[in-house]
């Protein structure tokens, strides 16, 4: 009561408002939420090219200056259209015909956000890739919708691999992008698979603690207060020892394996509760999988020792991830803060879920985590300390938390996925029909377009362009896309009748049209992949696992807005 | 490229969208008038309904203007707040506090009145209409006086809400709406929602395709904390902000209500939470903790809700004119790990209270009590109805308003069920939020 009282008088004299957030972490509350300060920072350092002003790149930019991008130029020489006017919502509309594409939408994008900072460049992008190349490998990623053939595969040579370009193309309710980079690392993967409680694995501390409870003369209400763990712990070790026939520590392996040895494990921990409806041994009970699936490290974070052990050959990167992986692969060989198993264990993490336990109970042994999760750090620490790279706390510390989860992608360069091997394009028909047909015909497209075939591909056209589009026959272009897309298969190979019938006939009918609603759909997609690489939080589309020598996987997200799926082949 | 809108349509403005309402595509329905009459349709005809004009709003609202709807109406009873012009682009600084609906439809309508170059000709050219909060209110709050003419007048819906209740309840409005004799009055619904890098965009046709109602079980469940948790063994972060907000805020401060978007609350309950995480050693009580637990915030950001509004959109323009086939009928999107998406058919739920006209059979214990069984009708995810009322067709087993029908009613909350009701009896629920009443046919075990 004395308490409650002084907790009373004690808050109700707070001099409000404390602790309250300063306007700028207010606006960006609920992306905080999800990529913290270390992505907002990240996010606000980047600086970001796109190339031109279509209504699909202005999405795209909307979606990453809301946010609070640091830095985006927009290069565009062009003009705004009539067509321009009505389908780009950051033009001033009407008002806006005849004046520059760039500076136009600049401005509109500009207004949304003040704390970034935005810049049109109005040169024409094939003169800048000849007088300015290194200027355009400043850029932290390029982002290029619908550009033109030559200029894209000059582009991508130019900023291979150092600048991350995203190649965007869409015709209608058709589009598809893709990522180019090299290798691209992620700590904080946000993984929803939670680190081990190392139930069957101890640690020191916690199985001594276990096994010290006086689990038949303790007090009734702390006996229904121990935390399911401790249980877990202290029921696998009896029946370890009972196995093993000794009454001293056990061997500290095996675990329940049969389906009747784990039905009469889970009998056992009933057996020890000491009233009908303790909870905590309940929740235990249910929790029983954990003594019988062993703490192991996933095999994509091993194959991560190999792919930096094995890359010595390689220049070293400036990057202190390797450093961190190497460091781990030694800690996983050598724990010696974990004697009883002191190899095969990534270091232990303090994330404890909410359990039925007292608060005592649960602080106690949050606490034991902590104490073990702390020893476990200085022995990965020294091991850094061996690769002579300045790794900060924080780094360290996410590293920690997220070595179960850590990944490392491979992307593949533009000119490897345009369209793409004709070995693996076959394969994929067979695999993802729908998919690869939509693929086959942008790419089609695009060639196209660099013949000069269909220059009204261009979703930059405006109405003059449209009576070319609309004296194409649009019979005689899907024969045309069919000519071009045979060209990407080996010979004789067959385009799936119903797919290419479907996806030739979208383009067909609509071969530059930068629909509202699909600039929109892409802008929010581009967006948040390019969020994901910039932040290096969560988990971009890519090639696949770096470490993993299959080569199966272009990289490519496909759209289709009628059915209205996305792919990835 | 033709100008078929005459002169307050500039030339060349929908030279994009005309692309696809020239000609039909290889998955065009039959019925499709290319050319004029579509264009025609869309621009001069088409009357559409977006409920909600905040993150996905915003989106939706800007989207279907550069479609080529012109007759939108918007609804919304929230005000803007500093944390939403992360992403809810037509708001800016100088227009927190004021109505969402309002700011956003000036915004819309500014942009593109300016676009026509004449502001007062497009003013009838273009016309939104805003209902203010208190209309909503209205609506939104009295459901048995709802004017169906109201919803009759619009040839779709577009739901960007965050609230289940309000889905629930203009899904079961439209589905009710729907008379076989009037083809016009069965009006799609598309209804989109968002958190963090998930989403999901889905098509209803009331009455024929899945409904709202049918899906409810797909919800996450809410967490909640038991109350014993809060008061006796808290062991989260998350237990003492409770323990502050649900505990103390009623004891100190009596019937003053909390306001959560007040900063002065969220810091005396940081202050309070804090204070009870050190007496018991608990870590991890921030301020944005507290905001977070005490509003139920969800993560959002522009990206995804720029994803599942441009597909709302896009299915709403396939819908009106016919150009191409649309979403049938569910698209989820998980955007955490790569771009994953699923788009697949929701089947319709044959028992479902709202569009399957059926009731909903109940196989309890003979002992349960009244007052349990309006629990379980609470926590039941098919079915999560708050505070209902509960009548069989010949009594009233117990009623939350007026106070002399509560009162008299109480007692029958201790009552054992089979004590107020024969076995294989009809129960009729209704509650104020929703606009139908499920009927229960309760058997005992």
């Amino acid at each position: 009561m004395n308490d409650s009282q002084s907790l009373e008088t004690a808050t109700t004299s707070i001099q409000a408002p404390s602790g309250v957030p300063d306007p700028k972490t207010r606006r960006y509350d609920r992306q905080l939420r999800l990529w913290a300060a270390s992505g907002q920072a990240a996010l606000e350092s980047a600086r970001i090219l796109v190339i031109p002003a279509t209504a699909t790149a202005t999405s795209i930019l909307k979606n990453l200056v809301l946010p609070g991008l640091g830095h985006f130029t927009l290069m565009d020489d062009g003009a705004v259209t009539g067509a321009d006017a009505g389908n780009n919502f950051f033009l001033d509309g009407f008002f806006s015909i005849g004046k520059s594409r760039a500076e136009e939408a600049v401005k509109g994008l500009l207004e949304m956000n003040d704390g970034v900072e935005g810049v049109a460049d109005v040169r024409d992008i094939q003169e800048v890739l000849k007088s300015d190349k290194g200027w355009l490998k400043t850029f932290d990623v390029v982002i290029a919708h619908n550009v033109d053939s030559n200029v894209l595969n000059d582009l991508a040579a130019l900023l291979w691999p150092e600048t991350h370009l995203v190649v965007v193309n869409s015709a209608g309710f058709l589009a598809e992008f893709s990522i180019h980079y090299r290798e691209h690392q992620v700590i904080e993967s946000h993984s929803e698979t939670s680190a081990s409680l190392r139930i069957d694995q101890a640690f020191p501390a916690l199985l001594e603690y276990a096994m010290s409870l006086p689990l038949d003369t303790m007090d009734i209400t702390d006996h229904a207060h121990i935390p399911y763990p401790v249980i877990l712990v202290r029921a696998l070790e009896e029946w370890r020892r009972e196995r093993e026939q000794v009454t001293s520590p056990s061997s500290s392996t095996g675990s329940p394996r049969t389906t009747v040895e784990k039905k009469v494990f889970k009998e056992r921990i009933r057996a020890m509760m000491r009233k009908f409806d303790e909870e905590n041994f309940e929740e235990a009970e249910a929790q029983a999988f954990k003594c019988w699936t062993p703490t192991i490290i996933p095999i994509e974070v091993k194959e991560l020792f190999a792919l930096y052990s094995s890359s010595t050959s390689l220049p070293p990167s400036a990057s202190t991830f390797p450093a961190l992986i190497s460091a781990l692969a030694n800690f996983v060989q050598n724990n010696p803060a974990s004697p009883r198993y002191p190899s095969g264990l990534l270091p232990l993490t303090l994330s404890l879920p909410d359990m039925k336990s007292s608060t005592e109970e649960y602080v106690k042994l949050q606490k034991m985590y902590r104490a073990q999760s702390e020893k476990e750090k200085q022995v990965f620490k020294d091991y850094l300390s061996r690769e002579q790279v300045d790794a900060d706390d924080v780094t360290i510390d996410a590293f920690l938390k997220n070595s179960h989860a850590l990944k490392v992608l491979k992307g593949n360069e533009w000119k490897d996925v345009d369209p793409g091997s004709k070995e693996l394009l076959l394969d994929k028909l067979s695999t993802h029909p729908k998919e690869t047909a939509t693929h086959l015909a942008l790419a089609a497209a695009r060639r196209l377009g660099a013949k000069d075939v269909l220059s009204s591909f261009k979703s930059s056209s405006g109405p003059n362009d449209a009576t070319m589009a609309e004296n194409l026959d649009k019979n005689k272009l899907k024969d045309l896309l069919t000519a071009e897309a045979m060209t990407f298969l080996p010979p004789g190979t067959e385009l799936p009748e119903t797919e290419w019938r479907i996806v030739s006939g979208e383009i067909a009918r609509a071969p530059s049209a930068d629909l509202p609603t699909t600039a929109a759909f892409l802008g929010g997609l581009v967006a948040q992949e390019v969020i994901k690489m910039i932040t290096k939080q969560y988990i971009p589309i890519s090639a696949g696992n770096a470490a993993s020598s299959a080569n199966d996987q272009l990289g490519i997200c496909v759209v289709d807005l009628v059915e209205t799926w996305t792919g990835i082949l | 490229m033709v100008n078929v809108q005459g002169n307050q349509d500039w030339e060349g403005r929908y030279y994009h969208i005309d692309q696809i309402l020239d000609a039909p595509g290889p998955r065009t329905d039959e019925g499709f008038m290319a050319g004029d009459d579509v264009k025609d349709f869309l621009r001069n005809q088409a009357k559409i309904l977006v409920i909600g004009a905040g993150g996905l709003g915003c989106e939706i609202l800007a989207n279907l203007a550069l479609t080529g709807f012109k007759d939108i109406h918007v609804i919304d009873m929230d005000t803007i707040d500093i944390s939403n012009l992360n992403r809810q682009f037509l708001f800016r600084q100088k227009d927190v506090g004021k109505s969402k609906a309002i700011v956003a439809a000036e915004f819309i309508m500014k942009t593109r009145a300016r676009s026509q170059g004449d502001a007062v000709s497009i003013g009838l050219a273009f016309l939104l209409q805003i209902i203010s909060s208190g209309e909503f209110l209205r609506y939104f709050g009295k459901i048995q006086d709802k004017d169906d003419d109201y919803y009759l007048q619009f040839n779709l819906v577009i739901c960007g809400l965050d609230s289940v209740e309000a889905r629930r309840w203009i899904n079961a409005t439209l589905v009710n709406l729907v008379d076989s004799e009037n083809p016009e009055s069965l009006k799609p619904l598309i209804d989109g929602g968002t958190e963090g890098f998930k989403g999901q965009a889905r098509v209803i046709l009331p009455t024929i395709t899945s409904c709202y109602e049918c899906s409810l079980d797909m919800l996450n469940k809410p967490t909640a904390f038991p109350i014993c948790t809060i008061a006796n063994t808290p062991r989260l972060p998350e237990h003492c902000i409770e323990w502050a907000s649900v505990l103390e805020w009623p004891r100190v401060h009596g019937d003053k209500k909390m306001d959560t978007d007040n900063p002065d609350d969220i810091s005396w309950l940081y202050a309070v939470a804090a204070s009870r995480a050190n007496e018991f050693n608990i870590e991890g009580v921030t301020w944005s903790l507290t905001q977070g637990v005490v509003k139920n915030i969800i993560p959002a950001i522009a990206s995804t809700n720029a994803i599942i509004a441009a597909s709302c959109c896009n299915e709403a323009f396939k819908i009106a004119t016919s150009s191409a086939a649309y979403l049938n009928n569910y698209f989820m999107l998980i955007g955490v790990e790569g771009v994953y998406s699923y788009t697949f058919e929701h089947e319709k739920k044959g028992n479902c209270p709202v569009c399957g006209g059926e009731s909903v059979s109940l196989s309890i214990s003979r002992e349960m009590v009244l007052e349990e069984l309006i629990e379980l009708l609470t926590e039941r995810q098919d079915i999560q109805i708050k505070n209902p009322s509960l009548s069989t067709p010949t009594k009233q087993l117990y009623l939350r308003a007026p106070l002399q029908l509560e009162e008299a009613t109480r007692p029958n909350l201790l009552k054992k069920m089979s004590e107020l009701i024969p076995d294989g009896g009809e129960v009729t629920v209704t509650a104020g939020t929703l606009p139908f009443s499920l009927s229960l046919d309760i058997s005992f075990t």
